[in-house]
């Protein structure tokens, strides 16, 4: 239902599926060892991880879980990482109001969906109110 | 009057001229048909051997540019190879940092900073924090002529990261030039805690390494005075 | 590893709690391990708390919150709060995250950080007397 504004040649890591919190636990530390195991360093491992930590949480706070596509390809000439994840959630009625610094409708601190923008290279966001929300992140390496 | 023409054994010389195409055809560059019979047609015969031959000389060739190419390829890429390590290596041994004084790091920096040389000297110098226990490192930028808004922003997240650890991180050696532009970029550096040059900010260090060590002693009376009240 | 059952420890020495977290955490357990220090705090009246982070390989902006968060209450209760060990990347990443931390105190290790707590404590008695 989505289009993202990359091309890009794919291949599938893995698919999961965020129902629990310890979902959000097992899942982040599978991405960091995807990321570890593309070359990764340190710094930028715990970069991805966080952020698709913040993800999964407002995934699982706003939309009671969701799905995550965890893939990896070549995006003008970079590896990536790329990380989507999608919910059948309420949708987000103000996306640029959601990415503002200090904003939150929920019970966090407004840190989420710009922090983990913050850490990766790529951040892209779509959303339909009642229908739900898709993010693709990128990480290069 | 009619030409008459001298061909003898047609029918077998045509099948070997068939097959002979076939096997170069199905890659033996070695076939050629050698006829020994000497008449009208045993031109036609030499002139396609004759062919076979440029053939073959042609692909030897084409063969050889080709390896030739790929050769030079894969030297290419061993230099790229060799240079990219060249480059990491040099960001390495560009953010040198050393324990001067018990306590204290000193990081010299000379040179522009771009960002990447800027991420790379941050990760170096919090791991070295990190590894040697030292609450105080000096940044000293001194040798640097210029900084930008991304520059001056992982300089002040280096400072914070290093807060985040549990050390000091005091910036040295801002130079005027830098200075303007800092505040006319309206980058705030109120929470970093900076210093002309590197001898003030090493007497600084000196000064809060001699604080901590009074305090730890006057803990260390404090501590009997209290049990005997 | 079973997720479901971990239990972070918390231990007592003379005045102080040691809290060596050496989980990846999820929310609950974040919010179950604040409301326990809290709970120690006020049984034993502990005058300082050392939570160790040095195994944590990240902490997102949930646990970031918990922790200064952990520090502000615990002050109210009298009681300094001190994060150890924090490992470079974390601190990058939760620079760049947005959480800065203002007024948690932090320290490099257990020794450095028991050195602050007893310095507070005594900078305290002396000040009181």
């Amino acid at each position: 239902m989505l289009e993202f504004t990359y091309k890009a040649h794919c291949d599938l890591l893995g698919k999961f599926k965020i129902d629990t919190e310890y979902d959000i636990v097992t899942v982040r530390q599978t991405i960091r060892q995807y990321a570890k195991d593309m070359g990764m360093g340190i710094v930028d491992q715990t970069r991805i991880t966080t952020a698709v930590s913040e993800l999964f949480r407002n995934m699982y706070n706003y939309a009671g879980g969701g799905e995550v596509l965890i893939e990896r390809g070549e995006v003008e000439n970079h590896h990536a990482l790329i990380v989507t994840c999608t919910d059948q959630g309420p949708g987000i009625e103000d996306i640029e109001l959601a990415m503002t610094d200090g904003y939150t409708s929920g019970q966090g601190m407004g840190y989420g969906l710009p922090g983990a923008k913050r850490l990766v290279d790529r951040f892209e966001i779509q959303s339909k109110l009642k229908e739900g929300t898709t993010v693709r992140m990128m990480k290069w390496k | 009057m009619k030409e008459i023409l001298n061909i003898k054994n047609t029918k077998e010389r045509i099948d070997r001229i068939e097959d002979i195409l076939a096997s170069v055809a199905s890659g033996d560059m070695d076939a050629r048909i050698n006829s020994e019979i000497e008449d009208d047609f045993s031109g036609i015969e030499a002139a396609i051997d004759l062919l076979i031959n440029d053939l073959t000389d042609e692909l030897r060739q084409r063969e050889n540019m080709q390896k030739e190419l790929e050769n030079k390829l894969s030297k290419i890429q061993d230099q790229q190879k060799t240079i990219l390590q060249q480059q990491e290596d040099l960001l390495e041994l560009s953010s040198p940092v050393s324990k001067v004084w018990d306590n204290i790091l000193i990081l010299p920096v000379i040179g522009t900073l771009d960002s990447q040389r800027t991420q790379v000297m941050m990760e170096n110098l919090l791991q070295k924090i990190v590894e040697t226990g030292c609450t105080i490192s000096i940044l000293d930028i001194t040798g640097v002529p210029t900084v930008d808004t991304q520059v001056a922003n992982h300089l002040l997240k280096t400072v914070t990261a290093a807060r985040l650890l549990g050390a000091e991180c005091i910036i040295s050696g801002i130079s005027p030039a830098i200075a303007q532009t800092i505040v006319h970029l309206g980058i705030d550096l109120s929470a970093i805690r900076t210093k002309a040059t590197l001898q003030d900010a090493m007497i600084f260090a000196m000064k809060q390494n001699k604080r901590a060590d009074e305090v730890r002693a006057l803990g260390n009376l404090a501590l009997p005075n209290e049990k005997t009240d | 590893m079973n997720l479901h059952e971990k239990r972070i420890p918390i231990i007592k020495i003379h005045d102080y709690l040691i809290v060596p977290i050496q989980v990846d955490m999820h929310d609950k357990l974040a919010i179950q391990l604040q409301s326990q220090i809290l709970e120690e705090i006020a049984k034993t009246r502990a005058k300082g708390v050392l939570i160790d982070i040095s195994v944590l390989e990240m902490v997102d902006s949930f646990i970031g919150r918990m922790l200064s968060g952990m520090a502000s209450m615990a002050a109210i209760m009298d009681t300094s709060v001190v994060i150890v060990g924090m490992q470079p990347a974390v601190a990058i990443t939760l620079v760049e995250l947005g959480l800065e931390m203002p007024g948690v105190d932090t320290a490099l290790n257990m020794e450095k950080g028991m050195e602050m707590l007893e310095r507070r404590l005594n900078s305290r008695k002396t000040d009181s007397f």
